[in-house]
């Protein structure tokens, strides 16, 4: 509508490239993070919520028969 | 190594679970109320606190807020305690937690009908209240942080990952956008003025909708999911990339609420891309949730809990799909201002966030009352009746949607608009409307079920306040490792994870705040527009009392179909004195931006005690209230003043005198206008302050030349 408003601002073209840029580093540092995690760490991380330290739990079949 | 008994709250957890039930039902009544009015005006009881402008507000936040807040507390309540093995930071901060978020939900309920609003959305809280939320919250994020530190598990699983980045990015998102100057106990003005206000708000608006509905929700997926199927969540390593990706790029996208309007194109793109980018970690994250129950599907047609749960994943992805598509640019100018924003919004409130609270619920109240689901079947019926209601409730809605919009853009072969009435539009959908209403009653039927069974469930079980568990702390374990204190803080990252996440947030928050202060410096002045006379200031207050914008916009986009209709398309120029900006985001009457001068004042008068009596077919709500009201003009010097001090020039002393006697002079010139239309109003009614705004609407501009100078 009014692109005159921004426009302005000196050197503004450059920020959607930082932008994109930004994102570029930090998406690929993080994919090559999770890529190089261990097997093991991993599968523990991932049963954390079935071990919640609790006894165990006589309902933990819901369903009725 | 010592092994140490320790026991979870149960209590609060229930608490929340029991609200979350209340509220919802609250809510949803509300909300169908709200619907019902849209069709037939005199649902109101022509009642003020109960008109369609004042309850939709108080049917979003109650929705948000109050049901998903609710169920958001209930979740994290129960499975921090479980993932960190350790019961809740301070039961008393827990306690603070919950009453304190209740007494803010009763003050909602109240002010919302009384007329007490900022008029931004989900944000539409009066400042006390503002501030105590803000208390509230940090006394969350300390019992949450607290938690985390006293934890006995080494290793933070992702869903706590979620739950901080929640409770920090509201924080930041709740604090930069209700900065206002109070005028008043219960009235403050927006400190940011019209564009400005308009990126602070939506900027706010996107990602509550992301940090509020969406990354808690996520992190109790991660918690419940793999929990209700008994088995691991499919991919460890996609959950990772999930949150980060998620957290990311969310806080970018905000743009794609302000397309074609103040942004320049790249800073729209920009919001379009980033948007679209979006996709990739929900459907992720929607991947990795259905896939965790590859293999188990025959538990999914038993059980209620994951039936639920596996709706509302879908709806999370189907939301999340069809976000970034109306955030293209050309869908957009379409969906904009329609019910079809209404349809999304609702996909992903009543199947995402209502799903899941839903299979929480069922999930949750078995396990306090340590028994079985009353009625499986019960619960097997709420299933149905809730899915079915969800597509009574949004199929109608996409329709109207897309019929509104087209019809709004639709012109003749000789070049003219083919429904030049607006009234035509809203007679087309008001079919859509009623379907629309049996949907969300079929919703809230499925909900009541629900409320039954789990009151049955209760009753037939023991609660259990305290549950027993073990563990080993994870500290010993290092201790005897000879590690130093320091690294153990380390080891345990919470903060340095915290630190993080906030980056990560900030970054892309920067990209929208830094252009929105620069803006200011920036917005093109127009000599012709001067700030609002004392009458028209009390005028717009009323407009924003009643909640007028939740149906009529003040944002022309620069379509043809819109300046044929309209008028000229709207200036940046010209809000640079709205505090705060009333742009609006749906219309259910036409836009208003160049409303003042259309017709005489004696039309307003008639069209506001009854609508129908000046445009037949209407669904406006009367507002005769308006016709014998006494307009309030004591606190005109304080709204004076606080107006002066976020920035619009008024002389200094304006305030005391000379502003009363432009007040009545004014008064006095709109009677003597109405008087030539045959009607006869005191000076001092309500009515006489609402049309001297109305007609102030646009009018800077059709009467000067426009002349644009920058600073």
């Amino acid at each position: 509508m009014y692109k005159e408003v921004l426009d302005k601002i000196t050197g503004i073209g450059l920020y959607g490239v930082v932008s994109i840029l930004i994102f570029f580093v930090f998406f690929s540092g993080v994919l090559v993070w999770s890529l190089a995690l261990k097997k093991a760490y991993l599968s523990k991380m991932g049963s954390l919520p079935l071990d919640g330290g609790e006894r165990p739990d006589p309902t933990n079949e819901r369903i009725q028969s | 190594m010592n092994v140490e008994t320790f026991k979870y709250d149960n209590r609060i957890v229930r608490a929340f679970a029991i609200v979350t039930v209340i509220w919802g039902i609250v809510g949803m009544l509300v909300g169908m109320l709200a619907a019902v009015e849209l069709f037939y005006p005199g649902a109101n009881l022509n009642l003020q606190f109960i008109t369609f402008g004042r309850i939709r507000p108080l049917h979003t936040n109650a929705v948000i807020f109050a049901f998903v807040g609710n169920g958001m507390f209930m979740g994290i309540y129960y499975s921090l305690q479980r993932l960190c093995k350790a019961r809740m930071f301070s039961d008393t901060l827990s306690w603070i937690n919950f009453w304190g978020w209740q007494a803010i939900i009763v003050s909602a309920a109240i002010t919302l009908p009384l007329g007490f609003t900022t008029s931004k959305e989900y944000a539409e809280l009066e400042w006390p209240i503002k501030i105590a939320i803000a208390l509230i919250w940090v006394v969350f994020t300390i019992n949450l942080i607290g938690t985390i530190l006293k934890r006995r598990e080494k290793h933070m699983y992702v869903a706590i990952w979620f739950y901080l980045a929640t409770a920090l990015t509201v924080a930041v998102l709740h604090i930069t956008n209700s900065m206002t100057m109070p005028a008043g106990l219960f009235k403050s003005y927006s400190m940011y003025a019209g564009v400005q206000d308009a990126l602070v708000q939506w900027w706010y608006g996107h990602n509550a909708v992301a940090f509020f509905l969406t990354t808690p929700y996520l992190g109790l997926m991660y918690y419940f999911l793999p929990k209700a199927a008994n088995r691991p969540i499919f991919s460890y390593r996609l959950s990772i990339i999930h949150f980060w990706a998620l957290i990311f790029i969310y806080i970018w996208a905000g743009p794609h609420h302000l397309l074609y309007t103040a942004l320049p194109d790249w800073a729209q793109s920009l919001g379009m891309v980033f948007s679209l980018m979006l996709i990739a970690p929900s459907w992720g994250g929607m991947l990795n949730g259905l896939l965790t129950l590859r293999g188990s599907w025959d538990k999914v047609r038993q059980d209620p809990v994951l039936k639920f749960m596996v709706v509302a994943v879908t709806a999370y992805g189907m939301a999340t799909l069809e976000g970034p598509l109306m955030a293209i640019k050309t869908v957009n100018s379409l969906s904009h201002y329609t019910d079809w924003t209404i349809a999304h919004a609702h996909s992903g409130a009543l199947g995402w966030n209502g799903f899941l609270t839903f299979s929480m619920l069922y999930y949750l109240f078995p396990k306090l009352y340590q028994t079985k689901l009353w009625s499986t079947k019960l619960a097997n019926y709420h299933f149905w009746l809730g899915l079915l209601g969800m597509m009574f409730y949004i199929i109608p809605i996409y329709i109207a949607g897309i019929t509104e919009g087209l019809m709004w853009k639709q012109f003749t072969k000789d070049g003219f608009l083919q429904y030049p009435n607006f009234l035509e539009t809203i007679v087309q959908i008001v079919p859509m409307l009623r379907l629309r209403s049996i949907g969300g009653l079929m919703y809230l039927g499925g909900t009541l079920l629900m409320a039954y069974n789990l009151y049955r469930t209760a009753r037939s079980g023991v609660f259990e306040p305290d549950t027993e568990a073990q563990a080993v702390p994870w500290q010993q374990a290092a201790e005897t490792h000879g590690q130093s204190a320091w690294h153990r803080v380390l080891e345990g990252k919470p903060l340095i994870f915290t630190g993080l996440a906030v980056v990560a947030i900030l970054i892309g928050g920067l990209v929208e705040i830094v252009p929105m202060f620069l803006i200011k410096e920036n917005v093109p002045t127009i000599a012709s527009v001067k700030p609002y006379t004392p009458l028209e200031v009390l005028g717009r207050d009323l407009y924003i009392r009643e909640g007028c914008l939740g149906c009529h916009s003040q944002m022309i986009r620069p379509f043809r179909s819109e300046t044929e209709r309209y008028g000229e398309y709207s200036k940046a120029g010209e809000f640079v004195y709205d505090h705060p900006f009333l742009w609006g985001s749906e219309r259910k009457g036409p836009d208003l931006a160049r409303e003042g001068g259309k017709y005489p004042a004696a039309w307003h008068y008639n069209h506001m005690d009854d609508p129908r009596s000046t445009s037949p077919g209407s669904i406006m709500p009367r507002y005769s209230w308006l016709l014998t009201q006494t307009l309030e003009t004591d606190s005109l010097p304080s709204r004076l003043q606080a107006l002066r001090r976020v920035g619009v020039p008024y002389p200094a002393g304006y305030e005391n005198g000379p502003a009363q006697k432009d007040l009545a002079a004014q008064q006095e010139k709109i009677v003597a206008e109405l008087k030539q239309g045959s009607v006869n109003a005191d000076a001092d009614k309500e009515i006489v302050a609402l049309i001297a705004y109305l007609q102030r609407l646009g009018a800077d501009i059709k009467n000067a030349p426009v002349t644009t100078a920058a600073k």
